[in-house]
C-alpha cells in the first residue's frame, strides 16, 4: 500500500527579531547636566534628523526605560534602521552647546541579552 | 583575532590630558593606541623622535601620486575638513595598495561640524569607489577624551562610508595592525630579519653552558 503523500510547507525566517534593542549611556563633559525623558527623546530624533534628515527622524524609535540620574537608556528601532540609529548617535557632539558623547554599552536583537553583559563576568 | 586599535590621538602639550585620554581608549576597548604629532612641512627644524610609522596629509594630486608610489611612508591620511579638489585615480592606489600602504579617514571633525560631516562622507565614499574598501583605516583625530568612540561604534561608521560590514571591522582592527607590522619592516633588511638585544644574564654563568659545549665536555 503506498503511503499517503505527505504535504511540507516550509517557512523561512530571514531575520526573527523585527526589532534591536539598543543599551546607551549619554555621557557629558562637565557633570550636572540633567535630562528627563522628553528631552532625550528630543535628542535622539535631532541627532536622525541632522544625519539623515526629515526620513531618519520619521524612523520608528521607542525608549523603552531611562534613568536620568545615569542618563542611560535601552532604545528599541526596527532592524532595519539600526546601522541609522548607531551611526547618528556616533556623530552626536554636543546638546546645548555642551560637548557629550554617546557610549553605546550593548546592541542585540533580542531584549533578554541587554539583562547580561557577558564582557562583565570574572572569572574566580 | 587582531586587537583593535585607534592610530590617531592628537598630541597635546599636556601630559595628563594625554594620559586622560589614553585611559578612556583603553576603558572602551582599544588595545593599542598611537599619539600623533603633526608636522608642518614649512618649519624645516623640528625634532621629533623616530616613529615608527609615518603618516602624511596631502592635499593635492601629484603629492599623492608621489607618495602612492615611491615615498617612504606606512599611512596616506585623506583629508576630510574640505572637498578634495581631485578625485583618486585608480592606478597610483593600487600600487600603494600592493606596495602595504594603508588609506586613513579620522571621524572626529564629523562629530564637531555638520559642513565637515558632509565633505567627510563624501571624501569617503569616493575613495571606496576606487580602492573598494582595501586596507582602509578608521581612526579619530582626538583631541579630547569625549571625541573617542567605541571600536564598534567606529565599524559602524564604516558602514555608512561604503565599506562592507567585514571590511569595516578589519578597519578598525586587521587593517591597523598590518600598518604597524608595515612600519616595523621598514626598518629591517627586505622584511625578514631583525635583531634585537638580548639581556645577558650575569649570574649562573657555569650552569648555563650552551648544551653542545656540555657534550664535548662528557664525551
Amino acid at each position: 500500500m503506498p503511503a499517503s503523500a505527505a504535504t511540507y510547507e516550509r517557512i523561512v525566517y530571514k531575520n526573527f527579531s523585527e526589532y534591536h534593542y539598543m543599551k546607551v549611556c549619554l555621557e557629558f563633559q562637565d557633570h550636572g547636566v540633567g535630562l528627563n525623558v522628553a528631552q532625550f527623546k528630543q535628542l535622539l530624533v535631532s541627532a536622525l534628523k541632522d544625519l539623515f534628515g526629515e526620513v531618519g527622524a520619521a524612523l520608528p524609535l521607542d525608549v523603552l526605560t531611562y534613568e536620568e540620574k545615569t542618563l542611560s537608556a535601552i532604545l528599541r528601532v526596527c532592524s532595519s534602521g539600526v546601522v541609522k540609529l548607531w551611526s547618528s548617535l556616533t556623530l552626536l557632539g554636543s546638546y546645548k552647546g555642551k560637548k557629550c558623547a554617546f557610549r553605546v554599552i550593548q546592541v542585540s536583537p533580542f531584549l533578554l541579552a541587554l539583562s547580561g553583559n557577558s564582557r562583565e563576568l570574572v572569572l574566580d | 583575532m587582531a586587537a583593535f586599535a585607534d592610530l590617531d590621538l592628537r598630541a597635546s602639550s599636556d601630559l595628563k590630558a594625554l594620559r586622560g585620554m589614553v585611559e578612556t581608549a583603553a576603558h572602551l576597548g582599544y588595545s593599542v593606541v598611537a599619539i600623533n604629532h603633526v608636522v608642518d612641512f614649512k618649519e624645516k627644524k623640528q625634532e621629533i623622535e623616530k616613529p615608527v610609522v609615518v603618516s602624511e596629509l596631502f592635499t593635492t594630486l601629484p603629492i599623492v601620486q608621489v607618495a602612492c608610489t615611491h615615498l617612504d611612508v606606512d599611512l596616506v591620511c585623506v583629508t576630510v575638513t574640505e572637498k578634495l579638489p581631485f578625485y583618486f585615480k585608480r592606478p597610483p592606489v593600487n600600487v600603494a595598495i600592493d606596495r602595504g600602504l594603508g588609506f586613513e579617514l579620522v571621524y572626529s571633525p564629523a562629530i564637531k561640524d555638520s559642513t565637515i560631516r558632509r565633505y567627510t562622507i563624501s571624501n569617503a565614499l569616493n575613495l571606496m569607489q576606487i580602492c573598494k574598501g582595501k586596507n582602509i583605516i578608521i581612526s579619530s583625530a582626538a583631541e579630547r577624551p569625549l571625541e573617542i568612540r567605541g571600536p564598534y561604534d567606529v565599524a559602524n561608521l564604516g558602514l555608512l562610508f561604503g565599506l562592507s560590514e567585514s571590511d569595516a571591522k578589519a578597519a578598525v582592527s586587521i587593517n591597523c595592525r598590518a600598518a604597524l607590522l608595515h612600519g616595523e619592516t621598514r626598518r629591517t633588511a627586505f622584511g625578514i630579519i631583525s635583531t634585537v638585544k638580548k639581556p645577558r644574564p650575569s649570574e649562573g654563568d657555569d650552569d648555563s653552558l650552551p648544551a653542545c659545549k656540555k657534550a664535548k665536555c662528557e664525551g
